[in-house]
Order: C-alpha cells, then sequence, then structure tokens
C-alpha cells in the first residue's frame, strides 16, 4: 500500500507520495510555480531559482523542484517575499537576455520572456553585452547554438548526460562567461554527440535550435500547426509531432521541423533520435515514390495500380524460383519494420517460397 | 570508469600542463571520463585554464593598495607570461605574486625588471634565496596556557592528544567539542559538535573527515601559518576527528597556490604515518587548481571529486551525504587545530579563553596597518585591541572589512565593536575568516568596493543567475557602463536597482558566494555615501 501524507500549499491540504517534490505536489494541485532548469527527467539542479518558495521554519527560500515534500510542511508560492524575489530574479535575468523577441526566439518559443512578461518583472535595469563563447566553426549540419540567449539552465547538458548518456556537452569557462561547449570547441561532428536534438528540445529559450528551419528563416514555432504522427523510421513507433506551415509552397503546407511530444505524454518521453528529428526532407522531395511503379518494356517506370504492383512482383519471385530453384531466391527486411513485420517477412520466405534465405538488415 | 579515476582528473590536468588542445581527449582515452566533462573541469578553474599564464599578480585590495597593479604593469611590460589574479593568501606580505603554484612575498617592480623576461628567474628579494617564508605572528608568547593555536610554540609531534582522545572514546571528545564551544573558523561560525554528532548518528559506517584548506577569503591568511607552522598540531585534530565520528580516511583539500605549505604538511603526513601514532587512519592530498568558491564546502566536495567547483544545494548537508554521497565532517584548518588542544585541557578552558564566544581566535591583520601578520587573542576582541598589539594604524583610520571580502565595509565609528560572530552578524557584517582589512582616509570607498565585485565576479561559479548575473550586474552599474539604450530606453542609470540586485542576490543564490557579493558595495554606499557622488 502506497502511504499517503499531507501538505500545506498556500494553505489548502494536498497529499504525496514518499519520493516527491513540492513542484511533484504543486503540478497535480494545479498550483503554478516557474521553472526554467526542470525538466522530470533529469536530476534536479535548482540552479535558475525560480521556483523558489517559502517553507515554514526555514529562513531562505527553497527550490520546489528539488525540495521533497515531507508531512505537515507549509508551503508558500504566492506572498510578497515570492513575488518580489520572481520579479527581481527576473528582471536580472532580463540585463543578460535579448529583449527582442524575434531575434531570440529564432524559431522557438522562449520560455524566458514569457515568464518575465507574465510576471510583470522590470525591464528597465540595463542591458550587458553577452561575454559566452560559442563553438568554434562548427559545420554540424543540425544543431545551432545562440550564446547570447542561452540562460546556463544546463538542462542540455544535463539531457546530454543523463538520458543519452553521451556527454558531448558541458558547462565550460565560469561566472558570467560560463558557456556550454564540446571538448576543446570542436564541431559536434568531432564528437561523441549522436545528434538526437535532445539539446534542442529541451531548451528553454531557443539558444540550441535547428539549423535547418533557421536557414530557411521558417515561421515561429507558436505559428506551426502541430500534427501528431508515428516516426517511421524503426519499430519504436516514437510519436512525433510534424510542425506543418500551412501557408508554404504556395498555400501546399511544408513540414519545416519536427519536435517530440512533451514528455511524459507518449512512450518515446520527449526523446527523439537523429533521423527521427531532422530527417523529414524526405517527405516532400520529389523523388519520393507516392504510387506504386512498374518498369515498362522500355525500361521506363510507370505508374500502376497496387493489384497490379503486387501481381508483378509475385510473377517475378516465382520465375526466379521456378527457373533457380527455391534457395534462388533470398528475402531481406528493413529495420524500419516492426517485430510483427519481420516474423511476416520470414513467414514469405518459409512458409510461402520454401527457402530459410531470409534476414533482416539490422541482424548483423 | 571509477570515481577514483574522476577524481584525479584535476591532477591530471596539472600534470599535463593545464587545459591545452587535445589533452581533454587524451586523458578520456585512459580514465574513460568523457571528454567533455574533462573540458568542463579544466576550464572552471584558472590555474588549468589558461596555461599560459605562468606570473599571477594578486589584485586583493592589501596587495592593490601595495602597489600590486604596477607590478603587474611591469611584468606585463618585462614580457613576463603574466595575469592579473584573486587572493593569494599573502596580504600580509604584499604585492603577492604566484609563481607557477609558488606564492611569492613582498614582490617589487624592481624583481620583476630583475627576471630580464624569463619568468622562471623571479623572486622576491624580501626572502633570502632558498628560505622557505613565513608571515609575522603574535603577539608575544607570554602565556602559552592561553593559547589554543599557539603558533610560535612548539609543534608537538607525539600524538598524546590523540591518546587522550582515545581514552576518552567518541562521546567523551565530542562531548567536550560541545562543552567548549568551538564554532567553525572558516567562515560560518556553525557549532562543530553538531557536526560531529550528524556524522556519528549516521546509519552509514563509510564516513570521511575533510579539511578544508582551501584558504582563498581576500584578507587571510591564517590557514597558510597554520600549516607552516603547527602542522601536525593540525594532523592531530583531524585524527582525533576522524577517531570521533569512525571514519578510516582524510582528505585534504589545499589550494593550488599553497606549494609551499603542501611540502611541510605532506612531510608530516609521511612521518606520523610511518611511526604509525594514528593507527592505519590514511590521509589523501588533494591541490585545489584556482577557485575561490571551492572554500565553499559542498563545491569543494564537488572539486575532490574531480568535478567543477559548483556548490551543491543544501539540504542534505553533507554530514549527511557528503564525499562520493557519505557521511563528511567537513573542518577549516583553523577549527581543527583548536580540537587537539580542547581535548588535552578540556572543553571548558577553551570556552573561558574567549570573550562573548569561545575560545581564542587567529585574526588576521593587513593593509593599512604597521604590523600586518596572524594574531592569536580572544575570540571578541574589538579592532582597537588588534590594532593596537599590530602597531597602530598608517594614516587615520576610515574603515574597515572586519573578516574578508564577504563582510563588506565599517566605518572607523564600529571599532570598539567586538570582533566575534554574533555582534558582527547584528550590524549586517560578519567576523567570516577574521581577515581584517583596514583602510585609511586616502581610501575612496567607491573604488574599494568595487575591487571587491571584480573579485567576486571572477570567482562565481556561474551555476545560478541571481550569483552569476548579479555580480557582474553590479560591477557594470557601480563603473556606470550598462547599456541604458536597449531595455527600453530607462533613465535610471548607475545604481539606482542596486538595492533590489542586492536583495535577490541574498535571497535568490544557492550558496554564500552570491549571498555575500553585493556587501562590499552595499556597506560602502551605506557608510560612505560621499565618495559615490561624482
Amino acid at each position: 500500500m502506497i502511504q499517503e501524507t499531507q501538505i500545506r500549499i498556500n494553505g489548502e491540504k494536498h497529499s504525496f507520495r514518499p519520493g516527491e517534490t513540492i513542484l511533484d505536489v504543486a503540478g497535480r494541485a494545479g498550483v503554478e510555480i516557474p521553472t526554467l532548469c526542470h525538466d522530470p527527467r533529469l536530476k534536479p539542479a535548482g540552479a535558475c531559482r525560480t521556483c523558489l518558495v517559502e517553507v515554514e521554519g526555514q529562513r531562505k527560500l527553497l527550490p520546489a523542484c528539488a525540495t521533497p515534500a515531507t508531512t505537515d510542511m507549509a508551503v508558500v508560492s504566492e506572498s510578497e517575499r515570492v513575488d518580489r524575489h520572481r520579479k527581481t530574479l527576473l528582471a536580472l535575468y532580463a540585463t543578460d537576455h535579448p529583449s527582442n523577441r524575434e531575434a531570440s526566439e529564432r524559431g522557438a518559443p522562449d520560455e524566458l520572456l514569457d515568464m518575465i512578461e507574465n510576471y510583470r518583472a522590470p525591464t528597465d535595469w540595463g542591458a550587458m553585452a553577452s561575454v559566452r563563447a560559442n563553438r568554434h566553426d562548427d559545420r554540424n549540419p543540425y544543431i545551432h547554438f545562440e550564446p547570447d540567449t542561452c540562460i546556463l539552465c544546463a538542462r542540455c547538458t544535463r539531457y546530454c548526460d543523463e538520458v543519452e548518456a553521451v556527454s558531448a556537452i558541458t558547462l565550460a569557462g565560469r561566472g558570467s562567461e560560463t558557456t556550454i561547449s564540446t571538448v576543446d570547441g570542436l564541431s559536434l561532428l568531432d564528437t561523441s554527440c549522436e545528434m538526437c536534438g535532445g539539446c534542442i528540445d529541451v531548451c528553454p529559450t531557443g539558444a540550441m535550435g535547428e539549423k535547418m528551419p533557421l536557414t530557411r528563416g521558417d515561421k515561429p514555432e507558436r505559428e506551426l500547426e502541430k500534427v501528431r504522427s508515428t516516426c517511421n523510421f524503426c519499430g519504436v513507433g516514437c510519436q512525433v509531432d510534424l510542425n506543418v506551415d500551412r501557408e508554404a509552397d504556395d498555400g501546399a503546407g511544408r513540414i519545416v521541423k519536427v519536435t517530440s511530444p512533451p514528455t511524459g505524454t507518449t512512450t518515446n518521453d520527449g526523446n527523439l533520435c537523429v533521423k527521427g528529428r531532422f530527417a523529414y526532407d524526405f517527405v516532400h522531395h520529389p523523388d519520393r515514390l507516392k504510387v506504386p511503379l512498374v518498369r515498362g518494356a522500355d525500361g521506363e517506370f510507370y505508374e500502376t495500380s497496387w493489384e497490379d504492383a503486387l501481381q508483378k512482383a509475385a510473377a517475378g519471385l516465382q520465375g526466379v524460383s521456378e527457373r533457380h530453384g527455391k534457395n534462388g531466391l533470398g528475402f531481406v527486411s528493413s529495420s524500419r519494420c516492426t517485430v510483427e513485420e519481420n516474423y511476416l517477412v520470414q513467414k514469405l520466405s518459409r512458409a510461402v517460397f520454401g527457402t530459410n534465405n531470409v534476414h533482416q538488415c539490422a541482424a548483423t | 570508469m571509477s570515481d577514483d579515476k574522476r577524481a584525479a582528473i584535476p591532477h591530471g590536468l596539472q600534470e599535463a600542463g593545464g587545459l591545452t588542445d587535445g589533452i581533454a581527449r587524451q586523458l578520456s582515452r585512459e580514465s574513460g571520463v568523457p571528454e567533455a566533462d574533462i573540458y568542463g573541469v579544466g576550464s572552471f578553474f584558472h590555474l588549468l585554464a589558461r596555461p599560459s599564464a605562468k606570473i599571477r599578480v594578486c589584485t586583493g585590495l592589501s596587495c592593490v593598495m601595495s602597489g600590486a597593479n604596477e607590478v603587474l604593469e611591469a611584468a606585463k611590460k618585462a614580457g613576463l607570461p603574466c595575469e592579473a589574479t584573486s587572493c593569494l593568501a599573502g596580504c600580509d606580505l604584499p604585492p603577492a605574486v604566484l609563481r607557477d603554484r609558488r606564492v611569492l612575498p613582498s614582490v617589487s617592480i624592481a624583481d620583476v625588471e630583475r627576471t630580464g623576461g624569463d619568468w622562471e628567474q623571479l623572486d622576491s628579494s624580501a626572502i633570502a634565496p632558498g628560505e622557505e617564508w613565513r608571515g609575522f605572528v603574535g603577539p608575544e608568547r607570554t602565556n602559552p596556557d592561553e593559547l589554543a593555536l599557539d603558533l610560535l610554540g612548539p609543534d608537538d609531534k607525539s600524538g598524546k592528544s590523540f591518546q587522550r582522545a582515545v581514552e576518552l572514546g567518541a562521546n567523551g571528545v565530542i562531548e567536550a567539542i560541545e562543552s567548549s564551544g568551538l564554532q567553525g573558523r572558516g567562515g560560518a561560525g556553525f557549532p562543530a559538535h553538531i557536526k560531529w554528532r550528524g556524522v556519528q548518528g549516521q546509519s552509514e559506517t563509510k564516513r570521511y573527515v575533510v579539511l578544508n584548506a582551501d584558504e582563498g577569503e581576500p584578507g587571510t591568511f591564517k590557514d597558510r601559518e597554520v600549516m607552516l607552522r603547527r602542522p601536525y598540531l593540525m594532523l592531530e585534530g583531524l585524527a582525533i576527528a576522524a577517531h570521533a565520528i569512525g571514519a578510516s580516511e582524510v582528505y585534504l583539500y589545499l589550494r593550488g597556490e599553497f606549494e609551499v605549505p603542501w611540502g611541510i604538511v605532506e612531510r608530516a603526513i609521511a612521518d606520523v604515518t610511518e611511526r604509525g601514532i594514528y593507527g592505519d587512519l590514511q590521509f589523501h592530498m588533494h591541490a585545489g587548481q584556482g577557485a575561490y568558491i571551492c572554500g565553499e564546502e559542498t563545491a569543494l566536495l564537488e572539486a575532490l571529486e574531480g568535478k567543477r567547483g559548483m556548490p551543491r544545494l543544501k539540504p542534505p548537508f553533507p554530514v549527511e551525504v557528503g564525499l562520493w554521497g557519505k557521511p563528511t565532517l567537513i573542518h577549516n584548518v583553523e577549527t581543527i587545530a583548536c580540537v587537539p588542544s580542547i581535548v588535552a585541557r578540556g572543553g571548558d578552558w577553551f570556552r573561558e579563553l574567549g570573550r562573548a564566544e569561545a575560545g581564542t581566535k587567529l585574526y588576521c591583520i593587513s593593509g593599512h596597518v604597521k604590523q600586518p601578520g596572524t594574531y592569536e587573542l580572544p575570540l571578541g576582541i574589538t579592532l582597537d585591541e588588534l590594532l593596537e598589539v599590530a602597531g597602530g594604524v598608517i594614516g587615520k583610520l576610515k574603515a574597515f572589512s572586519p573578516g574578508g571580502a564577504s563582510s563588506g565595509f565599517l566605518p572607523a565609528s564600529k571599532r570598539d565593536l567586538p570582533l566575534d560572530f554574533k555582534s558582527l552578524g547584528s550590524v549586517g557584517s560578519m567576523l567570516g575568516s577574521s581577515g581584517v582589512v583596514v583602510l585609511n582616509d586616502t581610501v575612496d570607498m567607491k573604488w574599494a568596493a568595487l575591487e571587491q565585485l571584480r573579485f567576486f565576479e571572477a570567482e562565481s561559479c556561474g551555476q545560478c543567475a541571481p550569483c552569476r548575473i548579479g555580480t557582474r550586474y553590479l560591477r557594470e552599474a557601480t563603473e556606470d557602463n550598462l547599456d541604458h539604450g536597449a531595455a527600453g530606453g530607462t533613465t535610471a542609470r548607475g545604481l539606482a536597482h542596486v538595492a533590489d540586485v542586492a536583495w535577490q542576490m541574498n535571497e535568490g543564490s544557492i550558496c554564500g558566494l552570491g549571498q555575500a557579493a553585493p556587501l562590499p558595495l552595499t556597506s560602502a554606499l551605506q557608510y560612505f555615501p560621499e565618495d559615490f557622488q561624482s
């Protein structure tokens, strides 16, 4: 039996399970506590300081993301002190962050600017020029880093380490010059990076972003329509959100980026791999096969019906079998197939064509 | 990859001559530690991050007031590979200069010019060739029975206080510590016995004792003197602590600039280990790599584990989750050096040595004072009493920092305040590490505040936003070079938002660095507003 106990948030009682943090309980209770460095997949860092709340009996404000709920704890998330904290903290962030939304977002939503607006934080404390260094001359095709917009929440470095176990990027330098870097500032291509793009996905400000939409100058993400789909690059079935610009290509519409659904909502838990996140250009490629093609007597391909195409394929296979024997045939299935599909391919090979020459491309 | 391999990374980078191109990858192949992590560590620490700098001139307040900037200019002119650096714990012999990893006291422009551009030739003419240097220690040793540390006394190598601790047993020792009223002397003044009992009461049986010898608070150099003069006393304190809390391993974290104390402590460890006077207790030495923040206990633990020295969130505290997650007792050098005499003479004896608070205290004094040095005096003396034994002020007293940069500035009118944890805390300052810096009326307090702000900006670890952004903001606001055009055309310039920024840094920062960093500016504004009207 799970032991249930209670804490109070702003005077209201809420039950919690052992191991839950103040933020977990507040989230379930619909109490808004702002966060920037939090991600449920990561160990709490408590570094962005936006989630600090008052806890009765504690002199200092405590980070809701990292403070475990305990029995009879009394938490205050709305008070003059917490409000002053949020306003002054966000005002400080604003002095070290581009105020121009278009420039700072570069396509992705900027949670910091949203938060500064929501909490009506002052934005007139003056501005400091960014002193954060970038990787030198990174020729990788996918991942862009904009140090001016980075707030050092370290979601990307912790994600790369704790979720992907790749550790290609790190916090580097220190103090106000702290930045996100690779070893020796090398291109991501020359590191252990697998280009999963998780750093882009977890970034709250768009400092980590896709190179492709940037170079195309597409619309900001909030103006795109998200269409939920299933990645077809392998059998795992990761859910993806195709971000569609309906007005592009003269109203024909175009997928301009792929994002992962929020963590905790689908089986892939917000994670994607390089193929799922970046390999979507094929969708609009002129060479993409959309209907079956069969080669005519002149050697050219001609469109045909599925029924006809399948019959021609079956006849071809049977012809080989008759001319060269059963083992004249071999079947290779794709790593893009599910396990069920792979099963059917070996069934086709063994039961229909009577050969054990069956393989799958990921089996070697 | 084991914890040990990661822990060895800073040393590996040091051996390789710092973070040069390709070294992180090479160490990664050898250790299995991810190469980006190694790069992150190397780029964090001053002594590793810029391997080409061989000469580092201290730009702490006491050193700058003694011509450090001129020495730095001369070094640049002489073509030495040099840069400015934060406090080198040599404020009593300014200006202090670091040659590779060795602190040279009282370096003059002539010393710099004599090198002929060869940094390895730099030496201080203030010390005889080949001699190890020490600072001045006072007052005169009239009654050793009233001194807990007795820096001028003989360094007892017998280990007899440890024997006494064994007779008393763990609880007896902790009771003595409790009755002594010993407070942590690193800065926080936390009652020592609470930590000891905290570790003792853990269910986990693997525990550690860690020595914090990362002395870096500007104005402070007492731990250096303890290690130079009483290394055996310090080791005995560590052995007693380890015995009391049930630890079999002690880690000593010395700042990397302490090359001379390192050698002395290393020899003492070899001696006590060979003689076996502390049983099979193991001492491990770890060199810091240039980061003031690692004096913060949890940042120190991170550095010991071979990571970037970024403070952890507390709670949990190290007594519960410390080095490699095990219960850990961390003490400053001076605190641990008080332990043997407490065990030998009893807690009441120690308590009676102080005034409102317990024990004697090593006060460091530097700046505009006739005899800078380390003075062991009853805890709770006033600035005037300290000045009296230190020969008095040079010129007319204007202001003083009672406990390093973190304690801000107090005006001359507070000279009769007891220099103890409670009294100084009550006026919004702190005793901190009791690094007293004296400023006379030639000093512009806006300038002095700016020097301290530069220090905190250079030493902020960068982990949390209030400190990372706030330290830089306050420096830029004081210099009045913020861009007020870009952010909506504000008219409020300069120091208009200091109160809010300081409030935020104090409320929002993870550790004491960010919480204390605004204090030099806010206290200077409070007590010396006229120095800001220009």
